[in-house]
């Protein structure tokens, strides 16, 4: 608890509880970053599973680079939410959830990847790689929802 | 007027079900976020497509994802109606609010300058062939339009009322 107490009484956390820009520019900049990595993951998602098989597997690469990019907002904004009211966030059952699932939905975009780089031209992913994007799928959807939540507990 | 229609939106008995159970609103919102998460995802990878990026891709299969945008707009139209139902005298007296309805409406008439001048002419585009001027310009004005829709949406409680 001592580095989360810290965490609160730094001038971040500040400017992001009590300036009148600080929150709604962090809560702006989070949505924005989950529209691009969870709204991108979940496409790429449904094309690995065979939908819209006329783009091919390798435009996936760059997309999924631009995913992170939105996931690197939502760090960033994130630590920033985070930081104004830690000690409350950490035992927040609903918040902890959200979170573990998204480290998981992170997991899942680093190894379908590098699956859809080595995938040759017309080729599609195996029967493995198809789980991890429907597990991905669901992960994805009940952590914005959790995420959601968070707001009313 | 637009006090004569949300004295009839807070009549409705929808009125009721957005406001009479704990669950209705989260629902409505963990809904519209979802169908948002869709609709943007969907959007970059036709705009990007448009505008030049990624050009392996054949206009053709970028267009399959075409369903998805409108159903998720569609969700979120549904939701959104919720939303105003609901609470129709917070979201009116909000400038926020009709800056995101204006938006809509310009990403609205973006889509139908795609629809008439632009995907006629560039259906049959294959893999790493160049789209015309006219689509890169409809392609950014999109993301940017809807963008901002989501901006505004995500700021609407903090911005224009009153306070800010």
């Amino acid at each position: 608890m001592g580095f989360l107490a810290w965490l609160e009484a730094t001038g971040l956390a500040e400017w992001v509880r009590s300036s009148q820009w600080g929150y709604p520019s962090m809560i702006a900049l989070h949505a924005l970053g989950m529209a691009i990595m969870v709204g991108l993951s979940l496409l790429l998602d449904l094309r690995i599973l065979g939908w819209f098989a006329g783009i091919p597997l390798q435009a996936l690469q760059r997309f999924f680079r631009l995913a992170w990019i939105g996931f690197g907002i939502n760090f960033l904004s994130g630590s920033g939410l985070f930081s104004a009211q830690a000690t409350s966030y950490i035992v927040d059952w609903v918040f902890m959830t959200k979170m573990t699932l998204v480290l998981i939905g992170a997991i899942t975009a680093g190894i379908l990847q590098p699956a859809v780089v080595k995938a040759g031209p017309n080729a599609e992913l195996s029967g493995g790689m198809k789980g991890v994007a429907t597990f991905a799928i669901v992960v994805w959807i009940v952590a914005i929802i959790m995420g959601r939540l968070t707001a009313y507990l | 007027m637009l006090d004569g229609l949300m004295d009839w939106l807070v009549s409705t008995p929808i009125n009721g079900l957005v406001l009479n159970y704990a669950w209705s609103w989260p629902t409505l919102e963990s809904l519209h976020f979802l169908a948002l998460c869709t609709l943007m995802g969907s959007l970059l990878i036709m705009d990007l497509r448009l505008i030049g990026f990624n050009r392996i891709i054949p206009l053709q299969a970028v267009h399959s994802l075409m369903p998805v945008a409108i159903v998720s707009f569609a969700i979120n139209l549904i939701t959104g109606l919720g939303f105003l139902f609901g609470d129709p005298h917070t979201y009116f007296a909000n400038w926020a609010f009709w800056a995101k309805m204006a938006l809509i409406v310009l990403a609205g008439l973006n889509f139908l300058l795609y629809f008439t001048q632009v995907e006629p002419k560039i259906i049959r585009l294959g893999p790493n062939e160049e789209t015309p001027a006219l689509a890169k310009a409809v392609g950014a004005m999109s993301l940017i339009f809807w963008f901002g829709v989501l901006s505004f949406g995500r700021l609407l409680p903090y911005l224009g009322t009153g306070g800010g």
